[in-house]
C-alpha cells in the first residue's frame, strides 16, 4: 500500500493540521458571534428590598421574559406579562401531533406525528454548563435526559466523495487521527522536529502518538487489531467456534483529506457541544410550558403590542387582543422588561433615546429552517444501528438528527431531517412547507435510501416566516456589536431589553436567561434607589 | 438556535470560517441542484431568480408582504418604490431585521449573510419595480448602484 506520507509534504501536513486544530480560528469567529462564550450564571438572583407597590410589565413570554417575571414576582414586584402567542415559551417550542402552525403568508400545517413523537423547531440541546436554564428546568421540575451530540456510528457524508456513500464517523475519526499520528511519528524519528522536541521528550511524543493514533509497533497506522478496536472490524469479535475477528482496512489519508470529511471530526470538541448535553423529556417545549404554568394568570396571551410609551412616572403599553383586532387596550407599570425580538420591536413605536433605537434597528435575524420527518419505522436504528446523535452532510440539509429517546420502541420515529442556515435557509424559506419537506426527503434519501418507502409525514418551520419572531436569532457581527451592543443592554429611563439578542450566547436559551437576570438586577437597583411608591 | 441553536454548533456548516481563513475545502461547496444556489452558483442568478429564492421568503411570492407580531412590507403597489434609490439602499444596507445584502466579505462569513453584486442588486430592484403591480419603466444599472453608499468594511481589530 502506498504510504500516504509519500503524497504529502510536511508543510502541507502542518497546514492541514492547522486547519483542523484551527479551531483557534473557528473559535475566534464563533466567539465574535457569541457562540463559544461561557455562561455568566452565578446562581439564584437576590432582589431583596423591592419597593412597596412597585410594578413591572414584561413583554414576551419566552425564556427571557418568563425568567424575569418569576424572579420579579418572587421579589415582591407586581408583574404582568404580555405574550403574542396563545402559548408560553416563544422560541422554546415543540411541535407534537395535533398541533397547528400557521406561518407568515398564511400557510397552515397540521402536525400528524404519533403520540410521544415531536420536533423542536427552535432550541433542541442544552450543554451541561448552561447552568442558568438548567437550574430553571430543575426548579420547575422538568425532567431531563441525555442529548447525544456525537454518535460514532452516525455518518459524515459528502456528496462528492466516496461515491456519495456516507462514512461512519468512527472510521473517519480513527483513520484521520491514525494517519496524522503516523506522519508525526515519522517526522519525529527523522529528527525533523528537533527544534520542538528532543531527547527524552522525543520518546514520550512517539509513545503518545502510538497511543493516540492506534499505531502498530513500527509506528504505522495500518490494518491491525489496535486500529480495528477504534474504527471497527471487518468481522467483529464474538463468542464460539467461528468467532475469531478479522481486522478492517483503514481508508487512505489522501482520500480522507480530499473528501473534506475531516471537518466533521471535531464537531463534539466545541465547548458548547461537549458531553454532557441534555434535552427535556417530551421536547424542549416542556420548559416553556412549565414556566407558563408557574406564572399562570400573570401572562396575558394573544396580546399583540402596538405601542410602548414611557414618561417620568410610568410605562404605558398599548396592545391588541389578536382574537378581536382593532380593540386597543392599555397596560401600565413603573418599569418595563422588553424581550420582543428586535425585528418586531423595531417596528413598534417606542420612545427611547437614539442610541437604543439605533441598536434595535441594527441587528438582522438569522435565517434558519428545520424539517421534522416522521417515518413508519425507526430504520436508522433497525437497519443502521444509529441511536441518537447527528449525521453531518455537505447537502443543503446539513444535519440529520436522530431522536435521542424512544430507542428500540419498534414503532414510528421522527427525525430532524434538515437544519439549514444562510443562503440555503433563505431558499427553503421561499418554498411552501410541503416543498421544503419534499426537498429534505430528496436530499436525505441520498444518505438513507429507506426515506423513499418509509416516509409518513412531516413539518417544516422556516424562522423568517415565524409570526412571533421573524427570524431565528440576532445575528451580530463584530462590527455591529462594537457599535451597538452596550446601547442595546443599557436601561433607557424605565425600559430595559433582555433576550438572547442581548447576550454573547446568541441563539442559546442560556443567553436569554442570563440576559434577563442581568437586566432585572440593574432595573431593581434603579427601583430601589427611587424608593417606595406613595 | 441551538439553541439554535446551533447555532454553533455545526462544524460542517462553518464553511464561512474556513473560507475566511483561505482554506476553503471541498466541503464548502454545496451540492449542485437546479433549485438551489451554492455561493458560487448564486453569482449567476438574475433578478427574478434572486427574488424567487431569497426575497419571497419574507416578502412573499406575490410581493404581498405579511403581518404577524410585526410585518414584512408589501412590495406590491408600494409607492416608495418610485425611488429606485430607496429600494437599492434597502437591499444594500438592510433595514431593521432585514440583513444587508452587500456586506464586506468578512462580515458575510461571520453572519451567514448573502452577498449580491451591484449588478444583481440593480437586477432585483428592476424586477421588483416592474412586477407585483409596479410599472416603473426606468431600468437602473450596476454603475448607479455602485455610486450609492455601501456598508463599510469592519475596522481591523
Amino acid at each position: 500500500m502506498d504510504t500516504p506520507a509519500s503524497s504529502m509534504s510536511r508543510r502541507s501536513l502542518l497546514r492541514m493540521i492547522g486547519t483542523v486544530a484551527g479551531s483557534a480560528t473557528m473559535y475566534q469567529a464563533m466567539s465574535a458571534l457569541g457562540f463559544a462564550a461561557d455562561s455568566p450564571y452565578q446562581g439564584p438572583i437576590d432582589l431583596s428590598g423591592a419597593p412597596r407597590g412597585a410594578s413591572v410589565i414584561v413583554l414576551g413570554a419566552g425564556v427571557a421574559g418568563m425568567t424575569a417575571a418569576i424572579e420579579l414576582r418572587d421579589a415582591g414586584y407586581e408583574v404582568q406579562v404580555l405574550e403574542y402567542n396563545s402559548r408560553a415559551g416563544g422560541r422554546n417550542w415543540t411541535l407534537r401531533g395535533g398541533d397547528r402552525y400557521t406561518e407568515l403568508g398564511g400557510l397552515t400545517q397540521e402536525c400528524r406525528f404519533d403520540q410521544d413523537l415531536y420536533i423542536n423547531p427552535g432550541p433542541w440541546r442544552i450543554p451541561y454548563h448552561h447552568r442558568g436554564i438548567l437550574s430553571y428546568a430543575k426548579r420547575l421540575r422538568v425532567p431531563l435526559e441525555p442529548f447525544f451530540q456525537v454518535n460514532y456510528n452516525a455518518y459524515l457524508h459528502s456528496s462528492k466523495a466516496f461515491g456519495g456513500k456516507p462514512q461512519r464517523f468512527r472510521e473517519i475519526k480513527a483513520d484521520y487521527q491514525g494517519h496524522v499520528a503516523e506522519l508525526l511519528a515519522k517526522a519525529t524519528r527523522q529528527n525533523e522536529l528537533d527544534a520542538a522536541v528532543s531527547g527524552e521528550d522525543r520518546e514520550k511524543l512517539l509513545e503518545s502518538l502510538r497511543h493516540w493514533g492506534a499505531l502498530d509497533k513500527n509506528l504505522r497506522y495500518a490494518s491491525s487489531d489496535a486500529a480495528s478496536a477504534r474504527r471497527g472490524w471487518k468481522k467483529k469479535p464474538g463468542g464460539g467456534a467461528s468467532a475469531r475477528p478479522i481486522p478492517s482496512e483503514p481508508l487512505e489519508l489522501p482520500h480522507i483529506l480530499n473528501s473534506g470529511l475531516w471537518e466533521g471530526v471535531s464537531a463534539g470538541d466545541e465547548y458548547d457541544m461537549q458531553t454532557s448535553l441534555f434535552q427535556p423529556v417530551g421536547g424542549m417545549g416542556r420548559i416553556g410550558e412549565a414556566f407558563g404554568r408557574e406564572l399562570g394568570p400573570l401572562i396575558r396571551y394573544n396580546a399583540k403590542v402596538i405601542d410602548i410609551h414611557q414618561d417620568e412616572r410610568q410605562v404605558t403599553v398599548t396592545y391588541e387582543d389578536t382574537e378581536s383586532p382593532g380593540t386597543a387596550q392599555k397596560a401600565t407599570a413603573d418599569w418595563c422588561v422588553c424581550t420582543i425580538p428586535l425585528p418586531i420591536l423595531a417596528q413598534i413605536p417606542l420612545n427611547v433615546g437614539t442610541p437604543l433605537a439605533s441598536a434595535i434597528a441594527s441587528v438582522p435575524y438569522a435565517s434558519a429552517v428545520k424539517v421534522g420527518l416522521q417515518f413508519k419505522r425507526r430504520f436508522w436504528e433497525e437497519d443502521e444501528h444509529i441511536y441518537g446523535g447527528i449525521t453531518y452532510t455537505d447537502l443543503p440539509i446539513t444535519n440529520i438528527g436522530y431522536p435521542n429517546t424512544g430507542f428500540f420502541s419498534g414503532g414510528k420515529g421522527v427525525l430532524l431531517g434538515a437544519y439549514i442556515w444562510g443562503l440555503n435557509a433563505m431558499e427553503f424559506t421561499s418554498m411552501a412547507p410541503e416543498e421544503r419537506i419534499a426537498k429534505a426527503l430528496d436530499y436525505g434519501s441520498q444518505i438513507h435510501p429507506q426515506y423513499r418507502t418509509e416516509f409518513d409525514n412531516g413539518m417544516a418551520v422556516a424562522w423568517h416566516r415565524s409570526p412571533f419572531a421573524m427570524g431565528c436569532f440576532g445575528m451580530w457581527s463584530t462590527a455591529s456589536r462594537a457599535a451597538h451592543y452596550d446601547d442595546l443592554c443599557r436601561i433607557d429611563n424605565r425600559v430595559v431589553l433582555a433576550g438572547e439578542h442581548a447576550s454573547f450566547l446568541g441563539g442559546w436559551q442560556e443567553g436569554g436567561v442570563t440576559s434577563a437576570l442581568d437586566a432585572i438586577g440593574r432595573l431593581h437597583e434603579r427601583a430601589v434607589a427611587q424608593g417606595d411608591k406613595a | 438556535m441551538s439553541g439554535c441553536p446551533s447555532v454553533r454548533r455545526l462544524a460542517l456548516a462553518a464553511t464561512g470560517v474556513l473560507a475566511a481563513a483561505g482554506l476553503l475545502g471541498t466541503f464548502a461547496v454545496r451540492a449542485d441542484d437546479s433549485a438551489f444556489t451554492s455561493k458560487a452558483g448564486l453569482e449567476a442568478q438574475s433578478g427574478a431568480a434572486i427574488y424567487g429564492n431569497i426575497c419571497q421568503g419574507c416578502h412573499m411570492p406575490q410581493g404581498q408582504g405579511a403581518v404577524g407580531a410585526g410585518h414584512y412590507p408589501a412590495l406590491a403597489g408600494d409607492p416608495k418604490l418610485i425611488s429606485w434609490e430607496y429600494a437599492a439602499l434597502t437591499v444594500l444596507r438592510g433595514r431593521n431585521g432585514m440583513p444587508s445584502f452587500a456586506l464586506p466579505a468578512g462580515q458575510v462569513d461571520e453572519t451567514r449573510a448573502v452577498h449580491l453584486s451591484d449588478a444583481q442588486i440593480a437586477d432585483v430592484v428592476n424586477y421588483v419595480r416592474q412586477h407585483f403591480g409596479n410599472h416603473y419603466k426606468q431600468l437602473i444599472t450596476a454603475e448607479q448602484v455602485a455610486a450609492l453608499p455601501h456598508p463599510s468594511p469592519e475596522p481591523t481589530p
